[in-house]
């Protein structure tokens, strides 16, 4: 088969999405079939502009190249997955989230601020009620992605999970006295929860921050809190860290903190597992509840500085109950039999 | 359903303000969460224990705190400095706009000449609604070569008010089949609201009124008195029947020119029977209805929209004199005393003796005006508004589709021969109407 995975993203933005791409070509390359991948610039602002790149979206011809048939196209993203092909397939990461569940947030909610954008928001929405049904199959990152299209757009579709880049490279050592926290720096993963929840910890709790800042100032608001509440002493930012690094520290974390909202996966979720570690998430984290059983796999706290800083007290206590989870999440990952294979034995089928 | 009412309120001087947001706003707040947006400097503080009301900068416009809201409402009305701050920021947040005038060219002139200073902006809304002639119309109005009631007759800029518009509302139902021709939005045509008197009030207004039946009769004008309301010709008609002392002229609102106004009392000899008392405190207002006799309420040119003030005038029972023109043309015979436009004051001298020979029958008008109320009961308006919002927010993807569809045709213009884009016009069309519709297009769409 010739397969086309069209997605569409930010030039110079390399992120968790792009990683998918490359990894689902791979996948599929591996499997026997051609595959390439058509990502599409994607602006959204201002958000008169969306509908012009829609428009532009429908406009494709990817049905064929040089004569050649595209067998099945795999659509990803917002709004590359509106391009039309019959033989299209969706595997929905998430749709234009701020025209959804991120409408009203008071950090991630972007069109709200634009005059425009309740009618941008509608035309989003009519477009995605419409224009999705024409795929052949429909699939999504996470249950949580499912369940947020058939809320708003009233579509049924199957999660397919698959597995973090390089999965089997991840690695348990023994833990040390940190707590490890991987995301890019915003307000939506909420770094700023677990700052202050480590001011209300009893224990000496330590966390080590890695990723980048998607703005300067949100890193510095961190640092400025850390320095606030004087716990200069107890974090650690880290900054863009390698693969190897990142693996290395989940390998030697106590275990993972990762209170996002409304995550639509969370492979920080899957990785902390592959490296046989607990999970601290929130109730509102969305993704990581598929796959964190709390007191089992972790410990699922509500989304306040008092209750994450209890989930970590507890951890930090108790380094043997943190050691079982961290096996049982191991297992749990097991159980699940997340693989490319699956996925792309679905998505060609 | 969370709504931002964008109106005048009271204490405006507008009719909008002191009879529409006044009769309506009570029924809309009582089944909906409404925040009333202004601009003005000061709102009656009664008004808060109806409605929330919060303040914005036409120029700032709280954006985030709008689009909380499931539609925004603006009414929009004739008076440039009263509507020009949510007119502004209607055109950029779609919403409903309910249309208190049909003809809005003296609005715009006011608003794109003298206040925001964009002659080219006012150019360009004439040449969009009437291309080359309102193009030439707009400069000549400029030099002062076209009077501004020619062009509003000619050219009333209804639509560029609805620019961009989820939907559209017209208290004219003779308006309605044009409207709904020109506009690019839903349109609809509701009943002007209106709370009236309970009986025994009404009563008691009309126990007043035979008592005090006798000459001299008063005679009402009431309102925003712009040139259009026919003063001049209401003075000429007075002046001109032997009759004349039988009658008081009590002329109750600001003058659009008072000295002109004061110079024809005293050149047609009425200065004993003409009073200018200015624009009335609401107090006041009932003390001069409930006394008066007859209300004269004309318009030419008419700005085609409902009145609230006959309204009024029906809810006290007052007979009344109206122009046989725009929405008064469509009130039901025997509730009004029609005067012709061609024949202003031969129509007006003849109702006045007419009222003279049998003023009973005068009073049997106004009762049977009063009746009519009974269709705008401002509960049903509410059921009738808020249907009207859900539909049109159904259909606001539209609105992008429309901009889109506008860049595309004006984009491919620039570098694509027309023979050479029809077929990528006809599949951009097609495109754009699935994606707004939810529907694939088809030849019959």
């Amino acid at each position: 088969m010739k397969v086309l995975i069209l997605t569409s993203g930010v030039p110079f933005i390399r992120g968790g999405a792009e990683i998918l791409a490359e990894s689902l070509r791979d996948a599929v390359c591996v499997a026997g079939h051609q595959a390439e991948i058509v990502a599409l610039p994607f602006q959204s602002c201002p958000p008169s502009r969306i509908s012009e790149q829609m428009l532009a979206c429908r406009l494709l011809d990817v049905t064929e190249t040089c004569g050649v048939r595209i067998d099945r196209v795999i659509g990803l993203k917002f709004p590359a997955y509106l391009v039309p092909h019959p033989h299209k397939v969706i595997w929905l990461l998430h749709q234009h989230r701020t025209a959804y569940e991120f409408w009203d947030h008071p950090a991630a909610g972007d069109l709200i601020h634009y005059p425009e954008g309740p009618v941008v928001r509608d035309a989003i929405r009519q477009a995605d009620r419409a224009l999705i049904p024409e795929a052949e199959a429909i699939y999504t990152l996470s249950a949580n992605v499912s369940a947020r299209l058939r809320r708003f757009s009233g579509i049924d579709a199957e999660p397919l999970y698959n597995p973090p880049a390089s999965a089997m490279l991840f690695y348990k050592d023994s833990a040390k006295d940190y707590f490890f926290f991987p995301s890019r720096i915003n307000p939506v993963k909420r770094q700023w929860l677990a700052v202050q929840a480590l001011a209300l910890c009893r224990e000496p709790v330590r966390v080590r921050f890695a990723g980048e800042a998607d703005h300067e100032a949100q890193r510095a608001e961190c640092v400025r809190s850390v320095r606030e509440l004087r716990l200069g002493d107890r974090v650690e930012w880290l900054g863009m860290v390698s693969e190897q690094q990142k693996r290395d520290e989940y390998a030697n974390s106590l275990g993972v903190v990762f209170p996002p909202v409304d995550e639509d996966y969370g492979y920080v979720t899957l990785e902390a597992m592959l490296s046989s570690k607990p999970v601290i998430t929130c109730a509102d984290s969305g993704g990581p509840l598929e796959f964190v059983v709390d007191r089992v796999t972790g410990l699922v706290a509500d989304p306040t500085p008092e209750s994450l800083a209890q989930a970590m007290d507890t951890l930090w206590a108790d380094r043997r109950s943190a050691t079982a989870m961290g096996e049982a999440g191991r297992a749990r990952y097991a159980d699940l039999k997340i693989s490319w294979e699956t996925v792309v034995e679905n998505l060609l089928r | 359903m969370k709504i931002n009412w964008f109106s005048p309120l009271p204490p405006a001087r507008s009719g909008i303000a002191q009879n529409f947001a006044r009769q309506l706003l009570p029924a809309l707040a009582g089944r909906h969460d409404v925040i009333a947006w202004t601009d003005q400097d000061q709102v009656a503080p009664e008004l808060s224990q109806i409605v929330r009301v919060a303040r914005y900068q036409p120029n700032n416009p709280p954006w985030r705190k709008l689009n909380e809201a499931d539609v925004s409402v603006y009414n929009l009305g004739n008076h440039g400095l009263i509507h020009g701050g949510m007119w502004n920021v209607s055109q950029r947040h779609a919403g409903i706009v309910i249309l208190h005038d049909l003809c809005l060219h003296d609005f715009f002139a006011m608003v794109l000449l003298r206040i925001l200073e964009k002659p080219d902006a006012y150019i360009a809304a004439l040449e969009r609604w009437y291309g080359e002639d309102g193009r030439r119309a707009g400069e000549a109005f400029r030099k002062g070569g076209i009077s501004p009631e020619c062009m509003t007759q000619e050219f009333p800029l209804t639509g560029e008010a609805t620019r961009g518009a989820l939907g559209a509302i017209t208290h004219s139902r003779r308006a309605l089949a044009d409207l709904k021709e020109t506009l690019a939005c839903p349109v609809i045509a509701l009943e002007h609201p209106y709370v009236a008197a309970d009986e025994s009030r009404h009563h008691q207004w009309l126990a007043a009124r035979t008592a005090a039946a006798r000459p001299p009769y008063r005679l009402v004008v009431f309102g925003y008195l712009s040139r259009n309301r026919r003063l001049e010709a209401v003075l000429e008609a007075l002046a001109g029947i032997p009759e004349r002392e039988q009658f008081r002229l009590d002329v109750c609102g600001e003058l659009w020119d008072e000295g002109h106004i004061r110079t024809q009392i005293e050149r047609l000899g009425l200065g004993s029977l003409v009073k200018l008392s200015g624009f009335l405190p609401e107090s006041l207002v009932e003390q001069k209805l409930s006394t008066a006799d007859l209300a004269i309420n004309l318009r030419f040119p008419s700005m085609g929209e409902a009145s609230g003030s006959q309204l009024q005038f029906w809810d006290y029972g007052l007979p009344t004199l109206v122009t046989r023109t725009g929405w008064y043309a469509s009130l039901p015979e025997g509730t009004a005393a029609f005067v012709r436009p061609e024949y202003e004051i031969e129509d007006i001298k003849a109702h006045l003796g007419a009222f003279l020979a049998n003023p009973g029958a005068f009073r049997a008008m106004g009762e049977r005006g009063r009746q009519v109320l009974k269709s705008h009961d401002p509960e049903k308006y509410v059921n009738a508004l808020t249907g009207f919002a859900s539909l049109a927010l159904e259909l606001s993807p539209r609105i992008p589709a429309l901009e889109l569809a506008g860049r595309v045709g004006s984009d491919l213009a620039q570098w694509l021969h027309p023979a050479a884009s029809a077929y990528l016009l006809e599949r951009a069309s097609r495109e754009i109407f699935t994606m707004c519709e939810g529907k694939s297009h088809d030849r019959n769409s």
